[in-house]
Formats: structure tokens, sequence, C-alpha cells
């Protein structure tokens, strides 16, 4: 029962069974989850992100420096950081994951829907190709990572957050400099500690190939997804609460809304190639027609695959047993998902929560609906 | 003249440069710092012992990080509290700033089958306690259980593609605070769900609730008390000047004199630095009391406009009674009596129920429109009272000014110094209004601060400084320059016009003269007040 699907053929019913559970009466088989790997054991899951970038484990959390050597696919200056920095660690992880969910979501009609391996590299090989995916991948995990970062420091959970502004600093202390001025935002930081954490990874390489630079660009346009949408919001309490005074501050998009920026990003990716200005290498659009990138926009190096086949050597798991929408024309429908192999057609009954009674958490009372629809599985 | 007014602007100058460079060092004026509650799960069944739900630091809180673990774990709504401590981790929070406010939001998914219902209202079970060393216990300061209106909008199309997105909903006004006199404060915010009274039932999904809280910062106070401290003697030592000035006169002062002088007795109960009382005392009135001060000044400085203006309205109509003025002195009465009775229901009540908003309810919101439109009207209408008297006065002027060739010597000189008098007044008014507005108008435009290179200047606390500085100085001159000049006692005797300036004097005083200067005087250029020397005159020959 507690395991999460990443394939579409599963959406939202483990959730919602678990949530039955506890509700009563409620819906408990969906349809059955696929058997071709689309899902991975959820409350165990070993969140590995990226090629080898994030394997915390998500049993337990990470308070010993011990558990940093530990963690797979970190590279020795990640280990150190780690150990500085263990306090940030879970809130990394939970970054990765954040990261991972979105992903899932965004992509979840497509093709190549974001689906985890239980083994590294996470995503597959896809993403150790210069791809457009791997852009997305790239982008959206640093932007979880400084997301998740911001979030946790603004919840009290860090020490270190926003307040060691060294400009404006008054005393020593950082007490005294909030009490001074104020602390800067916990944005700054968030992003900071992404830069610092997951760049670490390209800038050890030393940034000059392809590569590294695309991930490095693909990193920076993930964290300029959140700083460049940040909510300007403003407090008026002047006199009787007039807005002779106002105070503005700035508020973290929800990351739903940072995926759904990137998700737009991928879809008018550059394709860029390396070209040498004086004695730096950087990326230009491969079509010298196209209007350069700005630091927003996601680059990619390699033109994807078509992620039709099974093909676990390359890391992709295929289309076939995947739902498709018969009627749309879109990606998401039969034509284009199952690569005109062809599809099932099953008529499945499904047991739907209706009439439901809802607190605004934990609790859901529901009736039983029964409701036979067709399902539609590509070969 | 042209001395003392290139002394004066020089002056101005000075002041606001100083204002400058004291402003290179001040922080901007509030901070808004955002926090987001840790759900922290009361074990606790029904016994009373630990309270206080402290999300970190040494006996923190049973932490869950988001529902679905609370839906694995069979816990209720009513078992979830969200706790946030003020301030963040290595922080103390001080008395220099002076006053809290928090701002609610909360973060509500979307789900098809679990929508905000329409005018659904939240009920928040809120209490807030403090304590001001680590280890101590927390005291409470209040509790109480609140209800907001949930004001949310859903900007994509409710589909089931759609959920999981977050719904837009307002900025909730949360708590206030007048001061700040401990160091540690603990917020624990319970949802309590009750189907039979039908409380927190159709308000959606909720995944967290966040909290903005905005606090004036310690630099700034320090400035802002600095600048007070050095503004009330100043204005004080004028103003003790000035009314000397007006004893030393034979007659009684007239009406523009005392409201110049209320003026500044009002300028200084805005300037006197009692604030330095609240790092030591935790008196939490000291918002509202700032709030009344601000008013009086406002009125006053408006009352004083309407006055200065009829006493140099130039027509033969007997003013120099406040009664004379009821027309134009009464919307302001009545719209400041609307906003401070506004004001008692807002902050007033927020000195016993630091949670309260008038806005909450619909009678609160209406109560609270009403005083404010009322008192938007009466702005209004004495705008109109105010232009119309400076239009008549401008039309009398120029009704003077044609015929002021033919006029005696003493006469013009009279009416040209009326004239001068009140283009000047006119010119620093507009002057002061017009940069005040611009201020502030850039103040709501840009971000508060501005780059130049290293250097970032905090607009905001150059503007908050400035301005203040900038209307104390308009107050100040306003004492300086009109002040009635003493001379003319000495001089009595020695002038030659000896007889005739008594005889000026008892006319002035029967017929209660239309303006404060008294002055007659032989040394043009020493005193601005000298330019009005014969107003007696044109007073006699009206009577002759």
């Amino acid at each position: 029962q507690k395991q999460r699907c990443h394939g579409a053929g599963c959406p939202d019913i483990s959730a919602a069974a678990v949530r039955d559970e506890l509700g009563g009466e409620g819906a408990r088989n969906g349809p059955s989850r696929s058997a071709t790997g689309w899902c991975v054991p959820a409350l165990l899951v070993l969140l590995r992100l990226r090629r080898r970038l994030l394997a915390l484990s998500s049993v337990g959390s990470i308070s010993e420096e011990e558990t940093c050597e530990k963690l797979k696919g970190l590279i020795q200056r990640q280990v150190q950081m780690c150990k500085r920095n263990l306090e940030v660690m879970d809130s990394v992880r939970r970054g990765a994951q954040l990261a991972i969910e979105e992903c899932q979501f965004q992509f979840r009609s497509r093709r190549w829907n974001c689906s985890t391996l239980d083994a590294l590299p996470v995503f597959g090989k896809v993403v150790t190709q210069g791809t457009r995916e791997a852009a997305f991948v790239y982008a959206i995990s640093s932007a979880g990572v400084a997301f998740a970062v911001t979030r946790a420091c603004s919840s009290g959970e860090l020490d270190k957050c926003g307040c060691d502004r060294t400009v404006h600093a008054r005393g020593e202390r950082g007490g005294e400099s909030f009490q001074w001025s104020g602390c800067s935002d916990n944005i700054a930081y968030g992003v900071a500690f992404s830069q610092s954490f997951v760049d670490v990874r390209e800038r050890s390489k030393g940034a000059s190939s392809n590569r590294a630079l695309m991930n490095l660009h693909n990193n920076e346009a993930g964290r300029k997804a959140i700083l460049n949408n940040m909510r300007v919001e403003c407090k008026c309490h002047g006199v009787s609460g007039s807005c002779e005074f106002k105070t503005c501050w700035k508020a973290m998009p929800p990351f739903r809304k940072v995926g759904n920026v990137l998700k737009e990003k991928f879809d008018g990716a550059t394709e860029v190639e390396q070209s040498e200005i004086g004695s730096t290498k950087v990326l230009v659009p491969k079509n010298s027609q196209f209007k350069p990138h700005t630091d927003e926009d996601l680059v990619y190096l390699d033109s994807s695959p078509d992620f039709c086949d099974h093909d676990l050597k390359n890391g992709v798991l295929g289309t076939s047993g995947r739902q498709c929408n018969k009627t749309s024309k879109a990606i998401d429908g039969c034509e284009l998902m199952c690569c005109g192999r062809g599809f099932h057609t099953d008529e499945v009954e499904v047991v739907e929560r209706c009439s439901c009674k809802f607190h605004w958490c934990c609790f859901v009372k529901c009736k039983q609906c029964h409701r036979v629809v067709e399902m539609h599985t590509c070969r | 003249i042209i001395f003392s007014f290139g002394e004066f602007l020089a002056v101005t100058w000075n002041s606001s440069d100083n204002v400058v460079l004291f402003n290179f060092s001040a922080p901007s004026p509030t901070s808004a710092v955002p926090y987001v509650s840790i759900k922290c799960i009361d074990v606790r069944k029904n016994h009373h012992k630990t309270k206080w739900l402290v999300p970190w630091g040494p006996n923190q809180c049973e932490k869950i990080k988001d529902f679905d673990e609370a839906v694995s774990r069979q816990i209720e709504a009513n078992d979830i509290v969200f706790a946030v401590h003020i301030p963040l981790p290595p922080n103390e929070m001080s008395p220099w700033f002076q006053f809290m406010l928090f701002i609610l939001q909360l973060d509500i998914a979307f789900k098809m089958h679990n929508v905000i219902q329409d005018n659904a209202e939240i009920t928040l079970d809120v209490s807030l306690a403090y304590r001001d060393d680590m280890s101590s216990e927390w005291k409470e300061m209040a509790h109480a259980i609140e209800t907001r209106k949930l004001k949310c909008a859903f900007h994509s199309p409710k589909t089931p593609e759609s959920e999981g997105r977050y719904y837009d909903c307002d900025l909730l006004p949360f708590m206030e605070i007048g001061s700040v006199a401990h160091k540690f404060y603990l917020i624990n915010i319970r949802l309590p769900v009750n189907e039979r009274k039908k409380i927190n039932l159709g308000i959606g999904e909720i995944k967290d609730i966040r909290l903005v809280g905005i606090h004036q910062n310690g630099g700034f106070t320090k400035v802002w008390f600095a600048m007070k401290t050095f503004l009330t003697p100043s204005i004080l030592i004028i103003m003790i000047w000035y009314w000397r000035r007006i004893k030393m006169m034979t007659r009684a002062p007239v009406l523009l004199e005392k409201v110049i002088f209320a003026l500044g007795i009002s300028m200084t109960f805005i300037n006197i630095p009692v604030e330095w009382f609240s790092i030591g005392f935790d008196w939490t009135w000291m918002l509202l009391f700032g709030d009344i001060r601000q008013g009086i000044f406002y009125a006053m400085l408006l009352s004083f406009w309407i006055i200065f203006c009829g006493e140099h309205m130039m027509d033969q109509n007997e003013r120099n009674r406040l009664s004379g003025y009821w027309k134009q002195v009464g919307p302001i009465a009545v719209g400041s009596f609307c906003l401070f009775i506004f004001d008692m229901c807002e902050r007033g009540v927020q000195l016993k129920n630091p949670f309260y908003s008038i806005w909450t309810t619909d009678v609160g919101t209406e109560l609270a429109m009403a005083f404010i439109i009322v008192a938007g009207i009466c702005l209004c209408l004495y705008f109109l009272f105010l232009c119309f008297m400076v239009f008549q006065v401008f039309r009398n002027i120029s009704g003077k000014q044609s015929s002021l060739p033919a006029m005696s010597k003493a006469r013009r000189l009279h009416y040209e110094g009326l004239i001068f008098r009140f283009k000047f007044l006119m010119l620093i008014t507009l002057a002061c209004a017009a940069m005040t507005v611009i201020f502030f108008i850039v103040s709501q435009v840009t971000e508060g601060h501005w780059k130049w290179g290293d250097l970032t200047i905090q607009a905001n606390s150059a503007f908050f400084t400035g301005i203040y500085g900038m209307w104390n100085l308009y107050v100040f001159a306003l004492m300086f320059l009109y002040a009635p000049s003493h001379k003319n006692y000495g001089e009595d005797q020695s002038n030659g016009k000896t007889g005739l300036s008594g005889y000026f004097e008892i006319v002035a005083c029967t017929k209660k003269s239309k303006m404060g200067g008294e002055n007659i005087g032989h040394k043009p250029g020493s005193e601005i007040s000298h330019v009005f020397p014969a107003e007696h005159t044109d007073l006699v020959e009206n009577n002759m």
C-alpha cells in the first residue's frame, strides 16, 4: 500500500488510498500499478537526484558527520560541505524531493515522465547526455535546493541564514546587526547555498567543458526562476493604518509556479554549442539566427531521443504500458504517446471517492462510487 | 529682507544637508521578517503541563513535515499546532523595535473535491507567550479565538490538472503590539474543527501557515530618537521666545498669533521624545499615543492654513475669532474626531487583544469604512474651502495691487507687507507640501533604497527624517518670522511718530486688527516683520 507511483499509469491514487484508510470507506484499489518499474517505494525512497548528485537517504535525518560519508553520489567537496553544514542537509534533501515531485508533475503526460530509477543515475542516462531533459532536471533541482533552504531559514531550522550580512553589519554578532537594521532576505542565503553546493560539482571539474558550462547555466536559470518570480507584498501601517508608512517584502513563489516557469523554459530551450570569445569559452546558440539566450533560459547541447522504446542501457523506460488519452492530439494522446504502436483499451471499474467530507487536514470521509471507465494503455 | 531671507535659506540648506548626511548611516525604517510556521503535534491529550509548543531549540515540539505524514500517523486536525518563534534563531527582539505587527498568510492548495467555499471564514485559536531568556518558562501574554475571512482567488482553471496549485489569498491582519519589551515571543495557532458548529469547514486544504513580522529597525529608532531629542529644545526655545514677544505687546494676542503658538505646541508635543520611556517600560499604548499626537498636529496645521488665509483676506469682515471660522475648522474637527474614534476602535482595542482587527467582521468593516469616508469627505470639504479662500485672497491681492500706486505711502506699505507675507508663506507651504508629496510618491514607487556605486542610501529613512525635519523647520520659521517685533516699544519715544503710533495701537486693539504684526519699525532689513509696518495707518485711513 505504501508505494508511490511515478508513472502516469498510477496518478494520485496511492496517496488517496492512504488517506482513505483513515477516512473510512474509501476507494482502495486504483488500477493496478504497472510492473515496468514506474513505481518506486516512496517512503523508502532513496532519493538520488541527477547523476550521483544527491544520494540522501530519507530514513533518519542527517545529523552526524559520518552520514555525509555514506551518502552516495556526492563528490569530495560536497562531502566536506555536508560536514560543515549538517543542519542544512535535511533541507537539501527536501529540496531534491521537491524537485523530483515537481519534475514528475510537469512531465506527467509526456513520453519522458521524469521517472526515477532505483539505481544511479536516478533519472537514467537521459540526464547524463546534454539533452533538454537534463537541462530541466538540473534547473529544477538547483531551484529545489534554494527553495527548501530558504524555507528552512524562515521556519527557524537553520542558524546561519540571512543575518550575517557584512556590508551593513554594525556589530560583531549577528544579533546586533539584526537589531540595528534587520536581516537580509533569506532567499539570498538559499540561493547562495544552492550555488555553492550544487555548482561545486561542475566547478571542481574546471568549468570549461561543454557540459559543465551547460549545467552551470541551467543551475543558474533554475535559481533565477525563483528570484525573478518573487512576489512583492506590502503592508501599510501609518497613522490609523494609512499608507503613510508602508513596508514591503519579497515572498517566494509557490514551487509549483517555479515548476511551471521552468517547464515553459524547457519548451523554449535553446540548442547551443561552444564557442570561444577571447580566451573564455561560452555557449552560443547553434542557429545563429536565433536570438541569444538569457540567464533565465534553459540551454542544451544534444537533441533528445524519442523515448519510445524500452532501452535500459540508455535509461529509457519506453512508453509501453503508459496510459494515454484517446481523444487528445497532443503529446498525451495515444497516437503520439504510444509512438504509433497502438494501444489496448480496457474497461476498468474504478472505485472513486464521492460526496466527501473534508477537514482542512488529515480527515476525509467519503462514499464509494463505482464507475466504469475506458482505459487506454500503450502497447 | 534679502539678508534675513538668505539667512533663512542658509538655515534650510544646512539642516537639510545635515539630514541627508545623517541618513548615510541610518538603516531602512522597518524590516519585514518572513516566518514559516512549524507544524507541531499536541501529543498530550488532557493534561496541561507543557502548554506551549516551541518550534526549535531545547524542548522543541514533536514535528511533522507535511500533512501526508499526519494522515499516515492518524493525527487529527485539532492536535496540530502551528508554532512560530519570534525572532529566528540567533537573534533577540529588542525594545528599540518599538512595535511589532504580524500578517497571516495561508497556503491553501486547490483540490477538486475540497475547494474553499464562498464566504469561508477561518477560526484561529491563537495564543502569544513571551520569555526573556532561553531557559525560563513561557508566560502567556494574550489568548484569543479570532475569525478571519478568507478572500482567495484561483487563477487557473479549476480542473484536476491544477490540483496542488495554491490559491492566491489576501494578506490577513494577524496581530499588532505597540511595544517590544521582551526578547522572545512564541505564537501558537490552532485551527480547531467542529462539525456541529460548522467551525473551520470548507476552508480548503491548508498546506502551511506563514507569518510576516514587521518591526521598526533599531538603528532607525535611534536616529529618530536622536532627531527628536535635538528638535525638541529648538522648537521649545523658539516657542518661548515667540510667546515672550507676544507678551511684551501691550495688546492681547490676536488669533493668528495664538494659532501659530498652538502649532508650536502641537509640534513640540510630537517632538518630545517620550518614546525613550518605551525602552525601559512596557507601554503598549505608545503606538496609539503616537497616532493621537500626529493627529493633533495635522489638525493644527490645517487650521493654521485656513486662519492664515482668512486673516489675510484684506476685506473688511471682522474675524479674529475662532468662531468666525467654524465652517472651515468644523470639518477638520469632525474629520479628526472620526479618525480618532476609528483609531480607538482599532488600536485602542488592540491594547486589550493584540489579535483584534476591526476589519475582520462585517459590522466592523462597515463602521470603519463609515468613519474613514466621513473623514475623507471632511478633508475634501476642507480643501475646497481652503482653495476657495486662497483664490479669494489672490483676487483681493490683484484688486489691491492695481490700486496700490494711488495709495498713500503708509497704506501702500501696509498692503505690500500683507501681500508679501501671504505670498511668502504660500510659497514655503507649497514647497514643503510639494516636497512631502514628491518624497511620498517616490518612496511608494521605488524599492526604498538607491544605489550609487557602493553606497546604498535608504531613501525611506531619508524621506521620513527629511520630511519630519522639514516640517519642524517650517514651524520654526513661522514662529521666527511671524513673531511681532518688540522694537516699537523702545523706539516709540524716539520715533517722532510717537503719537501716531500710540494711536494706531489703540485703534488696533479696539478694532481687533486682522493681522499679527504690530510693528512700526524704521530699520528695514533687520527683521522680516519690519516690512509690515503700516496696518494701523490703513485702519486709520479706513476709519477716516
